[in-house]
């Protein structure tokens, strides 16, 4: 599809469709992108959500969704939307509904679900060539616990199950390029701090069929300590350091949707979050600020070829 | 037996409070409970958490309903009902306000009989991060006020409960808790343990009994949307964000579009309007405008606060 509907920054919804009133913490990155997405994919969807800091938006009798909304045990949420699916298309062959009453079958799960334990459930997902979106948002952490350690937390941050001097010794996983090793219909990277890529990107993801992951980057000021007003600071910072590529799959291609014409240094960003303290004081940790400046470089470089 | 709530706001560290208070008796050989209260333990959302200590074994549990101290990190809870700040609170009641106001306007405001004393902050914050130290101040506070931890024990529930934190940061908190302590030096010992209550002394909490129903009736499908809308989560906020309509540029969507609540809508004049029902004082609109055109004032200084209920 070659024509959007968002053009300009202008073209984005002034009017939203996510209701107000959640529990989600004050400045949540995930929350943003969230009411982001929830604005072009629509009020045709039905959330299928597996445990963690967005299952508190919808707390019986509350809910800020115009539709309906599913909980799943934590690593079962596309088992749910293949349920809510084979349900639809059933009632849709008796003629109990007309395509127009269809609705589309939205995962919504962290990091912790998506990179780790809903894996096995998602991966044979895609592979029955399940009609779903599948939305992460990534905290980088087990946030609604205490932010421990997940598969998605980057080299060296502190969690709370990874203190000390060197913070967390693994590293992210490449939940983009496993996804897009399944050959799905859509993958795309967004964040909330970069409005107009995340529209169109979910305006694309909503015309296709198949499996489709959006993977939000979710800057959390509860989890990533930091004051909540910068995060969209903390997000911007994440792509023009380089370190969150936005980009997307389709049709076995990965394009990158927004270069950063000049990558600052990923201090930039490391250094306004408190998970990363430790590398800059009581002194700077040269050998891991080095490392994670050389991972992203290296990543660029073949990109850029 | 020591009977102590904080109360505060997601973020400010009540939880740690707790923790170190706690943390403080065990070191002195006392019997401790300490946790917090779960609920949205979200940032900026109210919060508490409670302490019992006591020389002999404990055999109450559950929230303290009646505390003989009560440490209120944040003044701005004192008159949101939900947080329950005053749920138990007695004449024999001791009250721990920060605040930049005096005791008496306390007394006055409360109508309340019982001692309240004050940890003075100061009126404008600058920083907002510093906020998650006064957790560590409170805790150094009633550490003084109950008179038998030692500073010392003090410095040393700090470290035990904060390993593996940047030493800053710890450094930063027991400044913080021995600030507390010092501050509370003339009132040390004003909170005296007390007797534990017997089994015959049992209150049936003031719960609502909700008999085993059928499920259509217990738990009814719920047909209406948005009905998180009834959540005032505009009472979260400290700071408001306030647009100066002479700087607004009408650029139509940065405010509204970057606000993570969605709490920022375009009129028909497109202009933006911020429902301060929902807005919890993120101030992330404030960061984005290009403009410049949202300042942030302090919720208690704004005039209307009162009449919008918000
Ligand atoms: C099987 C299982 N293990 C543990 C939990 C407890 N739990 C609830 S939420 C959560 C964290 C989920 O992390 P993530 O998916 O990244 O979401 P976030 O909390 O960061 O939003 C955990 C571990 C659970 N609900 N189910
Ligand atoms: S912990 Fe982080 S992801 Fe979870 S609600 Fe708070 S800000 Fe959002
Ligand atoms: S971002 Fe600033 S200039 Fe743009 S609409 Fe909002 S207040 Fe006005
Ligand atoms: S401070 Fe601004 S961005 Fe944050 S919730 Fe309020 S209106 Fe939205
Ligand atoms: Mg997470």
């Amino acid at each position: 599809m070659n024509e959007t509907l968002f053009r300009r920054i202008k073209d984005l919804p002034s009017t939203h469709l996510l209701g107000t009133g959640v529990p989600t913490c004050a400045g949540c990155g995930g929350l943003q992108a969230l009411h982001q997405i929830y604005d072009v994919l629509g009020e045709k969807t039905v959330f299928v959500n597996a445990a963690g800091c967005m299952t508190l938006l919808s707390v019986y009798p509350f809910t800020p969704f115009r539709g309906s909304w599913l909980y799943t045990a934590m690593a079962a949420a596309p088992a749910g939307a293949q349920g809510i699916r084979d349900a639809l298309d059933i009632q849709l062959k008796k003629g109990q509904i007309t395509t127009d009453d269809d609705l589309q079958a939205i995962v919504l799960t962290g990091d912790g679900a998506a990179y780790g334990m809903g894996m096995s459930a998602t991966s044979s997902a895609i592979e029955r060539g399940l009609d779903f979106v599948y939305i992460c948002y990534d905290n980088e952490g087990y946030g609604n616990t205490g932010q421990q350690y997940s598969e998605a937390t980057p080299h060296a941050a502190r969690t709370s199950t990874s203190k000390g001097p060197q913070g967390y010794p693994g590293y992210k996983k490449d939940l983009f390029s496993i996804w897009a090793a399944h050959k799905p219909s859509y993958v795309a990277t967004v964040i909330g701090a970069e409005p107009l890529d995340l529209a169109r990107k979910i305006e694309k993801a909503k015309e296709k069929q198949g499996p489709r992951l959006i993977l939000a980057l979710s800057p959390c000021p509860t989890g990533w300590d930091y004051d909540p007003k910068e995060s969209a600071d903390v997000g911007h910072l994440a792509v023009r350091t380089g370190i969150w590529p936005l980009k997307e799959y389709e049709d076995g291609k990965v394009v990158h949707t927004k270069v950063p014409r000049k990558r600052l240094p990923v201090e930039e960003y490391l250094k306004r979050q408190g998970r990363f303290s430790h590398l800059f004081e009581p002194m700077r940790n040269e050998e891991i600020l080095t490392g994670i400046q050389e991972r992203v470089d290296a990543y660029w470089a073949e990109i850029e070829g | 037996m020591y009977r102590i709530r904080f109360h505060g706001r997601g973020g400010q560290g009540m939880k740690t409070a707790s923790r170190i208070l706690g943390t403080a008796f065990f070191l002195e050989g006392l019997e401790v409970q300490d946790a917090p209260r779960y609920g949205a333990e979200c940032r900026g959302a109210p919060i508490f958490a409670y302490v019992r200590a006591s020389r002999s074994p404990i055999n109450e549990r559950g929230i303290i309903r009646c505390p003989d101290l009560v440490i209120i990190a944040d003044d701005s809870l004192v008159t949101v009902p939900a947080a329950g700040v005053l749920a138990g609170v007695t004449d024999q009641t001791f009250m721990l306000v920060s605040t930049s106001e005096k005791a008496v306007t306390w007394s006055h405001r409360l109508n309340f009989a019982g001692s309240i004393l004050t940890l003075p902050t100061p009126v404008e914050i600058t920083d907002r991060m510093e906020l998650r130290f006064v957790g560590a101040t409170c805790a150094g506070a009633a550490a003084r006020l109950c008179g038998i931890i030692t500073s010392a024990t003090l410095e040393q529930a700090v470290r035990e409960e904060l390993t593996g934190l940047p030493s800053s940061v710890i450094e930063r908190n027991l400044e913080k808790a021995l600030e507390g302590y010092t501050l509370m030096a003339e009132h040390e010992g004003c909170i005296k343990e007390k007797a534990m209550l017997s089994a015959e002394q049992y209150e049936v909490p003031e719960w609502i009994n909700l008999p085993f129903e059928k499920a259509s009736i217990s738990a009814p499908v719920i047909h209406s949307s948005l009905t998180s809308e009834l959540m005032p989560t505009g009472l979260w906020r400290t700071m408001r964000p306030v647009i100066d309509r002479e700087h607004c540029k009408k650029c139509w969507w940065i405010c509204s579009t970057s606000c993570p609540d969605g709490a920022i809508d375009i009129d028909a004049d497109n202009n933006p309007q911020i429902d301060y029902e929902h807005c919890k004082g993120c101030l992330t609109c404030v960061t984005v405008c290009p403009s410049h055109a949202i300042q942030a004032i302090p919720e208690h200084k704004n005039p209307t606060s009162e009449e919008t209920g918000s």
